[in-house]
């Protein structure tokens, strides 16, 4: 075990103490849930239902005939009154199915496995079975499960990584999810685990969070693979895949690689509580954790939701508005997206939303190439130049200078006296580089 | 629920404390113990008019050059308040005001508005401003002027007596006596050299003579992580070495002339040094040594602007070194 730190990173202020210490509430069943029919990253879903269908709940309403996906599953039981464009968190509008409350208690159980058949199940017959869950990376970035777990044929897996580091200011869903619901988190390390063949687990947890680390500690034991708790060191963006291997593990996922490069799977605490909880109770991916807060909220929480319950009827819920926000974010502060309205569902990947009463704006000057976004990238990159050739459209050079390497964490910006909004030119560097090699490649 | 309208902006939406014009400000005030010396040590007389005339002129220029090129005034950013500073302290006591005025101008208007501005520059401008003069005026900016009881004797009476009478006289620095005499003969004249020095009790410009509150401000700014460490040090590393080399004493020429509030304020600008580690350290390291190698060669007793612009010159390319690659073993 190495606990090497990572080049750079931020310490910003966590904010954390107001959710932190509140034990996850049930949100009551919505009267109408907005799924849309892209919620993960990959290709989009097609209805398996139609206005005036009856649905139960947990039954699949969407899937695609396609690798990288994840079918959508019915919250609540009711009624489809149709599939519509409707506000979507991260692109504007998008089809979602519209499904309203029976009040039916009417439940679809399927899939439960018991300890034995686990252990019979090949890796192949788990993947299958995550994909049927609908189960997508619930700390954000929202990437099917199974195809995470599938490695291609050649390559192997020695570590499964359970990523507990929840490095987002605001956010405490998951350290929530450690302190409550840590039986199912087990349970699902376990299968993606078998899943991949890794041979071992660890779960890395920041050490801001000493009450996971002893409570996950103190239950490791029951998981049939040798499994540890890595305490990591406080630094933003520790989440980050790549950071988290090379603090856990010392080894550095290369250049446009993926952790299964190093023979590692990370996979984020709550997918695991997600997996574990249909292995046991049949539920596929319908309901997730999520947190409420910021300065402009009443009440900040950690609510247990369905996925697809509009964002105004949570606000409802947490008491309303202390003062009316200025910016609404889902996700947290240093990668979340601001938000247009309140209409907005809770989607597979909305780990929370917070509610600033003033944006922080900061006045703009010229760079005075003073190196600190260079001293804080965690990715050893010249963000001063890159943000430049990006303004500048000179994406050759942008690639040249490793555009692509960036992981968009948002340090650059955050730390930059000059209030330049460095991450989101790289952003753009990146996507009109990748949008020319695919032009390029045609 | 009334209609909520929200403000768009792209992620981080948290943004750390820091900004341009707090930097600037404190840059300033870092220099404040060493200006405050020098106006004292000197007098203000002899100090305050150039000072004042020398950020005046700064702050005028580059609002002149905003307004005829029609640009956005960037006065308040407070860099050119940082360069006349430094080019005031830079100057030699008794300056005549229009060596201020032009120093000023210059500094501004071709050391950092003509590459188009705050963090275009190449060279450090308050050191653009300094070369110029010296080269243009290169008697009145090698005239200093000191209160009798610190000033050395001049080089036509020879080491002899010191200076009396009057309440100030001109003198010639540590640097030009070394120079004439060699490190040796001087020690020799005026034992306590080193500590006077160190406390800043000698002849030179109004700003660079004290190493000590010079270091005591480099160290605030350290500590409030402002500047890096890297430039400095390695300034000092290559003067120190081409100080040994040559037969030399290091700590004299790391106490003597401007070698501080080049190493510490000049040298370690942001916008004119490179990005890098290291390229900081070949930075760094180059502007020491070549000052030394002027002071003990060339034509100037002193080096240290030379020095630091010719190593500007090069950041350009110091910077075509990358880090390190994340996920690349480096070989």
């Amino acid at each position: 075990m190495i606990g090497k730190l990572f080049h750079g990173g931020i310490h910003p202020p966590t904010f954390k103490d107001l959710t932190a210490q509140k034990p996850i509430k049930k949100f009551p069943s919505p009267d109408k849930v907005y799924l849309p029919l892209l919620q993960h990253t990959g290709t989009p879903l097609q209805p398996l239902v139609k206005k005036g269908d009856l649905v139960k709940r947990g039954q699949k309403i969407a899937d695609a005939d396609a690798f990288v996906t994840a079918p959508l599953h019915s919250p609540i039981a009711g009624k489809v009154l149709g599939i519509e464009e409707c506000p979507h968190p991260t692109r504007g509008k998008f089809g979602a199915i519209v499904i309203e409350n029976s009040g039916s208690q009417e439940d679809e159980i399927n899939g439960i496995l018991f300890q034995e058949e686990i252990e019979r199940m090949d890796p192949k017959s788990i993947q299958n079975w995550i994909r049927e869950g609908g189960f997508v990376g619930l700390g954000g970035a929202a990437f099917p499960t199974h195809v995470k777990v599938s490695p291609p044929s050649g390559k192997k897996i020695d570590t499964l990584i359970i990523n507990g580091a929840e490095c987002e200011p605001f956010i405490t869903c998951d350290h929530r999810v450690m302190m409550e619901r840590t039986d199912f988190i087990l349970t699902g390390a376990y299968l993606l685990a078998r899943a991949c063949g890794a041979q071992k687990i660890i779960f890395g947890i920041e050490k801001n969070k000493p009450d996971c680390i002893e409570k996950i500690t103190g239950i490791i034991h029951k998981v049939p693979l040798p499994t540890q708790v890595f305490p990591l060191p406080v630094l933003y963006p520790q989440g980050s895949e790549k950071h988290l291997i090379l603090t856990i593990l010392g080894k550095e996922v290369p250049p446009g690689g993926l952790p299964l490069d190093v023979q590692v799977v990370v996979s984020n605490v709550q997918t695991a509580w997600a997996i574990g909880r249909k292995a046991q109770e049949g539920i596929p991916l319908i309901e997730r954790i999520i947190t409420l807060t910021g300065n402009s909220l009443n009440n900040p929480e950690n609510l247990d939701v369905p996925i697809g319950v509009r964002l105004l009827d949570l606000v409802d819920f947490c008491g309303g508005f202390q003062v009316p926000p200025e910016k609404t974010i889902m996700g947290g502060p240093m990668t979340g997206i601001a938000q247009v309205t309140l209409e907005v569902p809770v989607v597979k990947g909305t780990s929370g939303f917070v509610f600033f009463r003033e944006n922080i704006v900061k006045e703009e000057y010229s760079c005075i190439r003073c190196g600190r976004c260079v001293d804080h990238c965690p990715m050893y990159l010249l963000p001063t130049d890159l943000f430049r050739y990006a303004e500048y459209g000179d994406f050759e050079e942008a690639k040249k200078q490793r555009a692509l390497d960036c992981i968009e964490c948002g340090s650059c910006s955050y730390v930059c006296p000059a209030g330049i909004p460095i991450t989101h030119y790289i952003k753009i560097a990146k996507a009109e580089i990748l949008l020319r090699a695919k032009k390029g490649g045609k | 629920m009334e209609e909520l309208r929200f403000f768009q902006t792209p992620a981080p939406h948290l943004k750390s404390p820091v900004s341009v014009p707090k930097i600037m400000f404190m840059v300033v005030v870092a220099l404040i113990p060493a200006t405050v010396w020098g106006i004292g040590f000197f007098g203000p007389k002899l100090t305050l008019p150039p000072l004042i005339i020398c950020i005046l002129s700064c702050l005028f220029f580059e609002w002149l050059d905003c307004k005829i090129f029609k640009k956005p005034v960037t006065i308040k950013d407070g860099s050119a308040l940082v360069t006349g500073l430094l080019l005031g302290l830079s100057l030699p006591p008794g300056s005549p005001f229009w060596i201020a005025i032009a120093g000023g101008g210059i500094a501004i208007i071709l050391g950092k508005q003509m590459f188009g501005g705050l963090g275009q520059n190449i060279f450090n401008p308050a050191l653009v401003g300094r070369a110029v003069l010296l080269i243009s005026w290169p008697k009145l900016m090698t005239s200093w002027y000191a209160k009798t009881p610190f000033a050395f004797p001049s080089i036509e009476q020879g080491l002899v007596a010191m200076p009396q009478g009057v309440d100030v006289v001109t003198t010639p620095t540590a640097l030009t006596l070394t120079k004439e005499y060699g490190f040796q003969v001087l020690s020799q004249f005026e034992p306590r050299l080193l500590w006077r020095l160190f406390i800043g009790a000698v002849p030179g410009s109004i700003g660079e003579t004290s190493v000590l509150l010079l270091l005591i401000g480099y160290f605030l700014l350290l500590g409030l992580g402002i500047v890096k460490w890297d430039v400095p040090l390695f300034f000092l590393i290559g003067l120190s070495c081409v100080a040994l080399i040559t037969g030399q004493n290091p700590i004299y020429h790391l106490f003597a002339g401007g070698t501080i509030i080049g190493a510490c304020f000049m040298a370690n600008d942001y916008t004119t040094s490179p990005l890098s580690f290291k390229g900081r350290i070949i930075f760094g390291f180059g502007a020491g040594a070549i000052t030394c190698i002027i002071r003990i060669l060339g034509g100037y007793p002193e080096g240290v602007t030379f020095g630091i612009l010719v190593m500007n010159a090069v950041v350009p390319l110091l910077d075509k070194l990358l880090p390190r690659r994340f996920g690349v073993k480096s070989s």
